[in-house]
């Protein structure tokens, strides 16, 4: 099952606006196959939110999750 | 505490002065508020190597800012002494000296509306999943840095 990835602000202009990736069992998985794929997300800087939730420990991933890189925040 | 549901706070492109006008003038029938504060975020011709921003470009993912922006909400209903509170975020691009941020903030004594539209601005600067571009006059951009 694939894993669906949401991404935001400049990582966007790195790995476009989404991903679809299988076999990830959870978010260091996720974090590695990433940077080999784009090594250029490897030196940016970037939360990981699943369900909508910053994660800060590696978290485990269904089909189901909501996964998505997030730059960090300019608004305003 | 009556139960707040998550509000939009987005709107397509510059907040209107006129908007603004409008959403003090719909406070009159509410007369036990005794202060409002209201802060506005001005988009910035900042000048960088010789190029200057004529715009800047905002995107969102939206249902987690809805969602953050309902937490903040009630975390600051709970601290401060709030008659009411309303916060408007532009998307899209708006012009350098257009506004893009809207927070007003309501009490029935002023400490309690200036106290929370400070901390609430600071909390949508820091915790609102919410990216600006800045697009400069000759085509090219970067991507904004909060300070």
């Amino acid at each position: 099952m694939p894993i669906n990835i949401i991404i935001f602000g400049q990582l966007a202009d790195i790995a476009g606006g989404s991903l679809a990736l299988e076999n990830i069992a959870d978010t260091n998985s996720l974090v590695k196959e990433l940077h080999i794929l784009y090594p250029a997300l490897a030196t940016a800087k970037y939360a990981i939110a699943v369900d909508k939730k910053v994660v800060n420990e590696n978290t485990r991933l269904t089909e189901n999750s909501i996964v998505a890189l997030l730059p960090p925040f300019s608004g305003g | 505490m009556k139960e707040r549901k998550p509000k939009n706070i987005f709107v397509q492109g510059p907040i209107a002065a006129s908007f603004i006008a409008d959403s003090i003038e719909k406070h009159k029938s509410k007369t036990d508020i005794g202060g409002h504060s209201i802060f506005l975020g001005q988009v910035r011709a900042d000048k960088i190597g010789g190029r200057e921003v004529s715009c800047i470009e905002y995107t969102t993912y939206e249902e987690m800012a809805l969602e953050k922006m309902h937490a903040i909400r009630e975390d600051i209903f709970s601290k401060y002494d709030l008659t009411c509170m309303h916060v408007y975020h532009s998307l899209g691009k708006v012009s350098a000296g257009e506004i893009s941020l809207f927070v007003f903030t309501s009490s029935v004594h002023r400490k309690a509306a200036i106290d929370a539209c400070e901390e609430t601005v600071e909390r949508i600067k820091t915790e609102l999943p919410v990216w600006g571009k800045e697009l400069f006059s000759d085509e090219t951009h970067q991507w904004k840095v909060n300070q």
